[in-house]
């Protein structure tokens, strides 16, 4: 289990590991110090999003040409028949981890406008924007969980870095539908 | 008469904070990018040559069951370019296509000559034309020349193809995902590829408008040697 656990692996963990402690602390904190700590958790998701598909997108181009040193090809947890996998490793022929690298990205965008100016007038908008396109990428996950479960090469396989992009996709939306709460209970600032 | 003053509600910054976070957002994208671009190069896949030819996961016939095969699978990654390892000739055809109908003679000739240096695979795809209707049934019985009425345009046996018994995989490419993922609208095509799954000849470079007329068993010839 230690040798799947790489550098690359434990620096995503670890940043999902305080993203979760920012949002669990800042969930119940009142007024403007506890949105800024959802914010803060949020950016920290989208952050291990962001860099986790960067991190993919490259097993993936890697994988293309031979097997990849930046993840394991063999056992239950493993890159190798999952983001190496042809038929299931792209959607309308684009990489799973630069579709994961565009949508963090909007994320990002819209935590990072939130974060700089709580107050703005666009403030309501975006607070919804976030939650609606976090969850849009929910049933994404849960498909890409049974393909790797069931449908790829030798399934099941667990691609770690896959479960970490999903993670960090789920605590998104979980900051996010905590943001939009205190938007509209009143208790934003 | 008591007056209230109303609270006044915090104000959002004078300046549109957009703009700034738009260009940190692209400024980390871009970064991003670079450094997953960095830690492994975007290879260019596709038919062309000098490209790692488009890989494929399907069913395939080997005369006996049909069964999972993946074209990298057989790949020598480390081929250094002079080694003994197997090259590939991928044929894509159509039960149904007149023209992969003859062509069943040349490949079984090319066979003979190259089979043991050369790994022939056949994607068996099924064109948007009326009267080309292929199944696995129809694959099998092409492949192996045995009896089957609906081969060459529902005209002919199958075992009446030219040629001998195919003893390569078959693969099933009915829903044509392989043909497009190659770039072709038709049949018969054949590619050669080096071991490690780079397109070496793509017949339509050389057979097509501007091209230089060589053909496949003189590919083979220039490009595996020793015939």
């Amino acid at each position: 289990m230690m040798a799947v656990i790489t550098a690359p692996l434990a620096a995503f963990l670890i940043g999902l590991t305080v993203s979760v402690y920012l949002l669990i602390k800042a969930r119940d904190a009142s007024g403007e110090d506890g949105t800024i700590g959802i914010l803060n958790a949020s950016m920290g998701f989208s952050a291990v999003g962001i860099m986790g598909s960067g991190w993919t997108w490259s097993i993936h181009n890697s994988m293309l040409v031979g097997s990849s040193s930046m993840c394991a090809t063999e056992g239950l947890v493993q890159c190798g028949s999952v983001i190496g996998d042809p038929q299931w490793n792209n959607l309308f022929g684009i990489p799973w981890g630069l579709i994961g690298i565009a949508s963090f990205a909007l994320i990002w965008f819209l935590i990072l406008s939130l974060r700089m100016d709580l107050h703005a007038k666009w403030a309501s908008k975006y607070v919804d924007l976030l939650y609606y396109v976090s969850l849009a990428g929910v049933p994404f996950v849960l498909w890409l969980v049974i393909v790797e479960l069931t449908m790829v090469e030798g399934a099941p396989h667990i691609c770690p870095y896959c479960t970490v992009i999903h993670a960090a996709l789920l605590g998104t939306v979980a900051s996010a539908y905590y943001l939009r709460e205190r938007k509209n209970t009143g208790s934003w600032s | 008469m008591s007056r209230r003053r109303a609270k006044s509600l915090p104000r959002g910054k004078d300046e549109d904070v957009r703009t700034i976070a738009g260009l940190l957002t692209a400024g980390i994208i871009s970064l991003v990018v670079v450094i997953s671009v960095i830690l492994a190069p975007i290879p260019q896949v596709g038919p062309e040559e000098g490209n790692q030819a488009p890989d494929f996961i399907a069913e395939s016939y080997n005369g006996a069951s049909w069964s999972e095969y993946r074209l990298s699978d057989n790949y020598d990654w480390d081929w250094n370019g002079s080694s003994e390892s197997e090259w590939f000739l991928i044929q894509f055809i159509d039960t149904d296509c007149p023209y992969c109908w003859t062509e069943g003679q040349e490949m079984s000739q090319l066979h003979s000559q190259w089979g043991d240096r050369v790994n022939f695979v056949t994607i068996a795809a099924q064109l948007n034309i009326p009267n080309h209707d292929s199944n696995k049934d129809e694959v099998e019985a092409f492949r192996d020349k045995t009896s089957y009425f609906g081969c060459n345009s529902d005209r002919d046996d199958c075992s009446d193809r030219p040629g001998t018994a195919h003893n390569w995989p078959y693969v099933d490419d009915g829903a044509n995902t392989i043909l497009g993922n190659w770039e072709l609208s038709g049949t018969p095509f054949t590619a050669i590829l080096e071991p490690d799954g780079t397109v070496a000849w793509n017949k339509n470079k050389h057979q097509g408008e501007g091209g230089d007329g060589e053909d496949v068993a003189s590919a083979l010839q220039r490009l595996v040697g020793g015939q």
